[in-house]
């Protein structure tokens, strides 16, 4: 111990500071246990036998050390240890011993506590008057604390300054302190709050009104397994508060802090109310990892965006780079989002809250279908074949299946308790009716906080409920898919009251008729137990346990009535199926960290243990032929096709179980919060890769940052607050998604089918290996760097953060080819290839105007991402061709969409490449026909263009090049407006709106006005529906997404209600596009795979972005109007 | 330091507490709820059956699902396409290119009948491994004749491979070292190979001809490949063997009093849906809808009606309208032959209440559907255009699979395949009289018409080939230029849709000669499929095939 303070003092010679540092260390443990001050100090407890002679200075020093708790603390340039001493005590006060020690020589000594400092320095007499505590005369200072609004603040941590001696203020605000003769001044400090140092003086009374900490650098940000002040973080951190959030009725909590974070591209693809965000941070990471997404933590527990009620949630924060994200290993290779639900805190005094709001959704752009006044006039020119006639009718199916929704959500908040317990309580009730007709989600979500203190502060237990039920009906795209096939001159009902069908067309049913006819429900019970330990048994170190059990449970119910297409069409009599399932996660993680600052060294060491596992079970069953309609799908087995025995499969269910093992360690140094570095390592094995040589994977990571702003040569000038350079090195990775990978694996059924063999006259199911095995299989690696830049000038008025990162993923998990023989299968799940992601992002904060009536604050967000895939084999797995082909087209079309070139980006859409139309009437093989752009670059005419893989050329590429974000926020008084507007640019969609619905070809069906103009202005397309760059339009788009205004009472003079606040909001207000599909803002996940019986299916998700899917969700502009009240 | 050792002692004994947890909680799930693991899983004889029967599952995704060998042998012939539909049927040109035979080396037909065969010959080198090494428990009596079965069955996927791409790597062993890349042999040396194999296996499997050999490799299904392998050798491996193929065509025909295997007293007993342990099949792929699930298992039915058809045999699933017959190959057939009545559906569409169906897409909307034997060509066509397959009995109320078995050798074909013989050694006459035995059950009405002269088989095809479709006036190139054209007429008649067309074509020389539809020649290295791109690119050691 007392070699490392040696060291540690060496490079820091200046001992008042130390004593400050270490005041300020046990400051913060003793923070509002005021009666410690009572007790005995130990130096006048503690007695001291010594008999030593002709002994060095260090030996005597030890000997104290080793019979008693003291410990020196000194500066070895000051002090010579070596010093030849001669010293006799019998059981004395070491007060009395160390004046004999250091008689004749120029050494000072304090005594604190059990710390011992020397030093040839003065000493400070108040602080000597502290340390022996030995001079009573004391005064007593008094005073009430107060917000910027005048209303008491309890628990505000009130020192004296530069020591630990200090109190906390009551539930009124209210204080009062024995100050020794000599203390110069009190320090008010507050979570969020700016501390505050007054002078004493000859003040007997001292109020305070705490402002808040408008820059943030004192804030504290959530990082892995705990949090930091924000100017200590060495990485790229983004944090955004609920004031932040996007208001109105947003989809889940991604859809809250949308356009807020730069880098972070979240996507609400869909209106569907079950639907959820899609995020993509940073660009695409895996190909086939299990990790796709960004971890989410709700409190500390994986979760999802989906799980929590938006209206719960406190605050967001982002790990971005890998350097931080390290400490989570696997899981982080996405970047961590941490959702901090509202709190339980121990200052608050009862409130009570309640939010609603009300909202109502409209389609914000629709297809221009051909309505029945347009497809008469399509017949009369002669557009139309006979296969669609007029049946004399006007329907416009769209709206035959949507409706004006009404969305309603309502939150209370419930807050008490005092600092050694507290609780909150939250209950949130939303009903979201969807657009279209009969879908719905409804959810009740509960959440219970509780805290408690014991024993003296040294244990901390926190209890967490959370709990939601939900149901739901969701949207059913083939609905919606046939209501923009219908012919609008059908009616939607015959005369006698029966649904108007064309069954016998392709694929061709009444949408109404299938929305009435059909009944769904989904209802999912989540529950989520958290308990949370810590224990500090001495100061300085803090021990913790988190252990959470989630349970999911699931069951939903489809059925069709007789009067559905199932059965007038295929036969089935009534169709019914019920599902269910039950998915659990256990986590368990422990962890000890201890802090220490001695001088202007600031240090924490971090160890822990991580368990994780699920246990997923489901189930799943049809049947059909039933007697009647009555019973739904309720009573499943009266339905006759299972027990007819003519069909196998009819019932199925499933189960796995996987669990995550990691061990982890940090430590985070800084240097008078100046130098400051932290360095982690997580070694994690899963499941996944269980039976692989080697299932472990190690992610080390390192950061450094440098605050430019705390040198000296910095402190004269009044340009810059803070000024902060980091830069960062992560790994973290990603295991498979699915188990065994590693091990041979024999089963029954290839993609759910059994394959069966017919034996002597018996039907058996064949037992056969299911997959090529791989025993080096191991974990993908994403090693990401990190330069960043935070900036504060100008008083805060200009902030901001810049960062450049560059994403090497390793041993990317991919099926890689390989021969088939002697492989049984021509896939093998491997760890091949590199991709790579780099990009810049900059978030930049501006208050241009703030007066006490008027503030506007606006921010500005850029990021950029290119995405390139380096190589695609290594020396066991090599592949002579560079590219390998993604994403597929749905029927009639069925053809890979992208192309994924090695050393080309992610993205890239691959097809025929239209230069014209075929004008020749003469010409019937090419009349109306593409005119194609060959290999060699010239024309080549349809009928002898060969439509083969070397005819291919990039078209385009689905991801944008970069995005934008601007956020808007004025005050007015208590007026208050939010506008958020964002933006992507330079990158082309592929839009199968127009691919399927614009070509006069596909006259069975309904299509686009456009359909029959001509192309290029020369003539009508004869052409089949065929994926070219005709089809593929630039994206680039400008949304105004988020206007909220509203309008504040702080003070509202009505008896009980605190404050009051009222907003109307709209979302996805304006939208400025070039693009002539529905909307640009496309999902970033196709999900649609070529997966045929027999043949490996491959992925495609997010490496074909771009496809605007034609039957997708028509885009929503949601209003809303809200009220907030704190009782 | 007394404070320090307070520290240490917490800490070691919190590092021992977590050590205690931890160390029983470091261990990997490894419960495998629905599948298992091969390094934990000890066979029965009870699993033997399902072991071994796992390498036939292979034959059936290899002929009949999406874009496999069925199409590749039956669509890229002069009997059948899929051209373009009012629904569909464009996919990126995959069949039109089948048809006109412009097929790329990464097209379905040419990477996945390679993956498919493979699959099966490595299932079978797994097994023969697996008993070899007794890793799985069959008797000792039973190992050789499991071995030779099992070897019987790689040789037909072989046979595949020879037919398809001829030049291809010969695997036989399972074990085989890490990295290792098969080495690619010729033409000649896989139809050695199989032979080889066919000679020295089939006098060890069974002789049986009964439930317990259904579906499986006895001797007469080993024979009947050996026998269909001589008849191609000249193709295969450049010399002749038709007196081989005869001699095993007269084994098989001698054998029958014990074999029970005989001709149906029709053409149509041997494709209906309950065709189980029909006499006349030599060696059958069993279907059943129930049991055999995939998707697309067999769908031709799916495949070849259009969605109004759903109504005639109450299906339950809208059927998707593409393939049909080639008009000039419907030609053919004499109009009163039972085959042209129970091979293909024609004309007036009627649901199973009798109600005449309508057709609802394209320019024929509103008029009745009745099939009719024009096809404007593979670029475009109509509801109504070109016959319908229907030789595999469709049964009511069937699924989107049938469940009719797949004859892969039939006694009809011993039969042909004997006559053919005859006929190239110059025994005329005798072929006449067997190909008459074959033809005798389709005109029982008019059994004059039955009779085929030595003379008549001596003609050329009365097929009018010529290219015919509605880009261009028609062209009329005729048949009789190939030599024995008139016996390839009847092996259409009698084999069409039975995904064996084009080595027909090829064995008499015309495949990449003559036009046919929107079909015109594309050059006679097209007799050979190409090999798979992705193949090459795997493995280093193949040879793309000339021309490709």
């Amino acid at each position: 111990m007392k070699k490392k303070l040696d060291l540690w003092v060496h490079s820091n010679p200046t001992l008042k500071k130390l004593i400050m540092e270490l005041k300020i260390a046990i400051l913060i443990i003793v923070v509002g246990v005021s009666n410690v001050f009572a007790t005995p100090t130990y130096s006048q407890i503690a007695k001291v036998s010594l008999d030593m002679k002709n002994r060095s200075l260090e030996q005597v020093m030890d000997e104290i050390e080793n019979q008693s708790e003291f410990y020196f603390i000194f500066n070895q340039k000051q002090i010579d240890v070596n010093r030849v001493v001669d010293i006799q005590a019998d059981n004395k006060l070491i007060t009395d011993i160390l004046p004999e020690l250091f008689k004749g020589t120029n050494v000072n000594y304090v005594v604190l506590d059990r710390k011992i400092l020397l030093t040839t320095d003065p000493v400070e007499k108040n602080l000597l008057a502290i340390a022996s505590a030995t001079e009573p005369q004391e005064k007593q200072i008094t005073g009430i604390v107060t917000g910027k609004d005048g209303t008491p603040m309890p628990g505000v941590n009130v020192v004296i300054t530069g020591t630990t001696r200090g109190t906390l203020t009551d539930m009124a605000g209210k204080y009062s302190i024995e100050v020794p003769q000599g203390s110069k001044s009190l320090t008010f400090s507050f979570t969020g709050m700016l501390p505050q140092e007054i002078s004493i003086g000859s003040l007997t009374q001292i109020n305070v009104t705490m402002v808040e900490s408008t820059i943030g650098l004192e804030e504290v940000v959530v990082v892995g397994y705990g949090t930091m002040k924000k100017g200590d973080v060495t990485s790229s951190v983004a944090s955004v508060k609920s004031d932040n959030f996007i208001k109105g009725s947003v989809t889940d909590a991604g859809q809250l802090i949308q356009g807020k974070v730069s880098g972070l591209t979240i996507i609400s693809p869909s209106g569907d109310p079950t639907s959820s965000t899609q995020i993509l941070l940073r660009g695409n990471t895996s190909l086939m990892g299990a990790n796709q997404n960004p971890l989410v933590l709700i409190d500390g527990i994986p979760g999802d965006l989906k799980l929590i009620a938006p209206q719960d949630i406190e605050s967001i924060d982002v790990l971005k780079d890998g350097s931080a994200a390290a400490i989570y290993g696997t899981r982080g290779t996405n970047g961590v989002i941490f959702i901090t639900t509202k709190r339980a805190s121990e200052n608050n005094i009862s409130t009570v809250e309640y939010n609603t709001y009300f909202s109502t959704q409209i389609i914000a752009r629709k297809l221009n279908l051909s309505t029945a006044a347009d497809f008469r006039a399509q017949i009369k020119d002669g557009f139309r074949t006979t296969q669609m006639p007029d049946n004399g009718a006007s329907t416009d199916w769209l709206k035959e299946i949507t409706r004006k929704p009404l969305i309603q959500d309502h939150n209370l908040t419930f807050r008490g308790g005092n600092n050694k317990t507290n609780f909150l309580v939250n209950l949130n009730y939303n009903n979201t009716q969807g657009l279209f007709l009969k879908s719905y989600n409804q959810v009740f979500s509960g959440h219970i906080d509780l805290n408690h203190s014991m024993f003296n502060n040294k244990l901390k237990i926190n209890v967490n409920l959370f709990s939601s039920s939900a149901k739901w009906n969701g949207f059913n795209s083939w609905d919606y898919t046939q209501a923009t096939r219908q012919n609008p001159t059908s009616p939607v009902k015959n005369p006698d009251g029966t649904w108007f069908q064309e069954l016998t067309k392709f694929e061709y049913q009444n949408p109404v008729s299938d929305i009435y006819e059909s009944d769904g429900q989904a209802n999912n019970i989540v529950g989520r137990y958290k308990a949370a330990v810590i224990y500090t048994p001495i100061t300085d170190l803090k021990l913790s346990g988190v252990f959470s059990y989630g349970k999911t449970t699931q069951e939903n119910g489809y059925s069709e009535t007789k009067q559905n297409v199932s059965t007038l069409r295929d036969n089935r009599n009534g169709y019914a199926n019920t599902g269910g399932l039950e998915s659990i996660d256990r986590l368990a993680e422990l962890t000890a960290e201890y802090s220490k600052s001695i001088n202007k060294h600031n240090f924490t060491i971090l160890g822990g243990y991580s368990y994780q596992e699920n246990d997923y079970n489901d189930y799943y069953m049809e049947n059909w032929d039933f007697p009647t309609d009555k019973f739904g799908y309720n009573d499943i087995g009266l339905g006759q096709a299972i027990s007819s025995g003519n069909y196998d499969n009819l019932i199925r269910s499933s189960r796995t179980a996987t669990n995550l093992v990691g061990f982890f360690g940090r430590l985070t140094y800084n240097y008078a919060e100046k130098y400051l570095i932290m360095a982690s390592l997580r070694s994690e094995e899963a499941s996944q890769l269980w039976g692989t040589k080697n299932p472990w994977g190690t992610f080390p990571a390192v950061s450094v940052g440098w605050r430019i702003s705390k040198e000296n040569f910095m402190s004269g000038q009044t340009l810059f607050n803070d000024l902060k350079l980091r830069a960062g090195y992560g790994v973290t990775g990603s295991q498979p998604s699915d188990l065994f990978r590693g091990v041979g694996i024999i089963g029954y059924q290839v993609n759910n089918v059994s394959q069966y063999v017919l034996s002597n006259g018996n039907w058996i199911k064949t037992l056969f290996p299911t997959q090529n095995a791989n025993p080096d299989l191991k974990w993908e690696e994403k090693r990401e760097t990190d330069i960043g830049l935070d900036f504060s000038m100008l008083n805060d008025r200009i902030s901001g953060s810049i960062d450049y990162y560059n994403r090497q993923i390793h041993n990317l998990l991919w099926p890689f080819s390989v021969p088939s023989p002697p492989n049984l299968y021509n896939s093998t799940l491997a760890n091949v290839g590199v991709m790579e992601n780099k990009g810049l992002e900059i978030m930049l904060n501006f208050v241009p105007v703030k007066t006490n009536d008027i503030q506007w604050n606006t921010s500005v967000s850029y990021s950029t991402n290119t995405n390139k895939l380096v190589s695609l084999s290594n020396d066991i797995y090599k592949l002579s061709t560079d590219y390998i082909q993604i994403g597929y087209i749905m029927p009639p079309i069925q053809t890979p969409s992208h192309l994924l070139r090695v050393g080309g980006p992610v993205g890239d859409f691959y097809g025929y490449k239209v230069i014209d139309i075929g004008n020749d009437p003469t010409d019937v093989a090419n009349y109306g026909k593409w005119v194609y752009e060959g290999a060699d670059g010239q024309p080549v005419k349809y009928s002898d263009y060969k439509h083969s893989f070397e005819d291919r050329k990039v078209l385009g590429n689905g991801l944008p090049k970069f995005y934008l974000a601007w956020n808007n926020n004025f005050r007015y008084k208590n007026w208050d407006l939010n506008i958020t507007q964002r933006g992507a640019f330079k990158f082309q969609i592929a839009n199968l709106q127009r691919l399927f619905l614009e070509n006069p070809t596909e006259s069975q069906y309904n299509v686009l006005t456009t359909a029959y103009n001509n192309i290029y202005g020369k003539t009508q397309l004869t052409a089949p529906v065929e994926f070219n760059s005709y089809y593929v339009e630039n994206g680039d788009y400008w949304k105004i997404d988020n206007i909220t205004l509203g309008y504040n009472l702080n003070k509202t003079g009505i008896k009980y209600i605190q404050s009051l606040r009222l907003y109307v909001s709209v979302l996805n207000a304006f939208i400025l596009t070039g693009y002539k599909g529905i909307d640009p803002e496309v999902s970033l996940l196709n999900g649609i795979t070529s997966a045929q019986s027999g043949v490996a299916s491959v992925p495609t998700k997010g490496l074909d972005p771009g496809m605007d899917q034609a039957s997708k969700y028509p885009t929503t502009r949601t209003f809303t109007i809200g009220l907030n009240v704190t009782f | 330091m007394k404070k320090l050792k307070y520290i240490t002692y917490t800490g070691i004994a919190i590092i021992a507490f977590l050590m205690v947890i931890i160390s029983a909680c470091t261990k990997l799930k490894d419960t495998s709820y629905n599948q298992l693991i091969s390094s934990e899983f000890t066979p029965t004889s009870s699993d033997l059956p399902a072991l071994t029967g796992a390498p036939y599952v292979d034959w059936r995704g290899l002929l009949l699902q999406w874009n496999t060998l069925y199409r590749a042998q039956e669509v890229s012939g002069d009997e059948m396409l899929t051209p373009a539909r009012p629904n569909g049927w464009v996919d990126g040109g995959v069949y039109r290119r089948i048809h006109e035979h412009k097929w790329t080396t990464d097209d379905d037909i040419v990477v996945n009948v390679w993956t498919r065969a493979y699959q099966g010959i490595t299932n079978c080198n797994r097994i023969i491994y697996q008993v070899q090494t007794k890793s799985i428990p069959v008797a000792p009596a039973d190992t050789t004749a499991l071995i030779a079965e099992m070897k019987l069955l790689r040789a037909s996927y072989y046979w595949v491979l020879c037919d398809m791409y001829g030049n291809v790597p010969i695997v036989e062993k399972y074990d085989v070292p890490a990295g290792y890349l098969p080495t690619q042999n010729t033409r000649k040396q896989v139809y050695d190979f199989i032979v080889k194999e066919i000679l020295a296996n089939y006098p060890k499997v069974s002789k049986e001809n009964n439930q317990k050999t259904y579906g499986k490799f006895n001797k007469w299904a080993g024979l009947t490949l050996l026998a269909k392998m001589y008849l191609n050798a000249e193709v295969y491996s450049g010399t002749p063997a038709y007196d081989k193929c005869k001699a095993i065509c007269d084994t098989i025909i001698n054998a029958t009093g014990t074999s029970k295997i005989a001709l149906e007293s029709t053409q149509k007993n041997v494709f209906v849906t309950e065709n189980q342990n029909s006499k006349e099949i030599i060696l059958a792929l069993p279907f059943d809808s129930k049991y055999v699930a995939g998707w697309n298992d067999f769908d031709v039915h799916m495949q070849t009606l259009e969605p109004e058809n759903q109504a005639t045999y109450n299906l339950l699933s809208s059927p998707w309208g593409g393939v049909c017959a080639i008009p000039q190959f419907i030609n053919t057939f004499d109009t009163t032959d039972a085959r042209y009545v129970d091979n293909y559906i024609k004309y007036q569409q009627y649901a199973a209440n009798g109600d005449k169906l309508i057709a609802s897409m394209g320019d024929f909307t509103g008029k009745p559907l009745s099939y009719r034997n024009y096809v404007p060509g593979v670029d475009f066509s109509n509801e109504v255009d070109g016959f319908r397959l229907g030789k595999f009995e469709i049964a009511m109320g069937a699924t989107n699979r049938l469940s009719n078995d797949w004859p892969l050798f039939r006694y009809a074909d011993v039969l042909m395949m004997k006559a053919e013989c005859l006929l190239r050694t110059g025994d005329a006459t005798g072929a006449a009289v067997l190909v008459t035995q074959v033809r005798q059950r389709n005109f029982k009405s008019n059994p004059s018409k039955a009779t085929v002269t030595s003379s008549d088989l001596l003609k050329g095809s009365g097929y009018d080939y010529g290219l015919q479709n509605h880009l261009a006036p028609f062209t009329h190139e005729g048949g009789a230029d190939i030599q024995y054209g008139r016996f390839l007429d009847e092996l259409g008649l009698e084999f069409n849709q039975e995904a064996r067309r084009r080595p027909d074509m090829i064995r008499f020389g015309m495949f990449t000669k003559k036009s046919w539809l929107s079909h015109s020649p594309n050059g006679d290295y097209r007799a050979l499929f190409p090999i798979p791109r992705t193949e090459i690119a795997k493995n280093s050691n193949l040879v793309q095939n000339t021309g490709y």
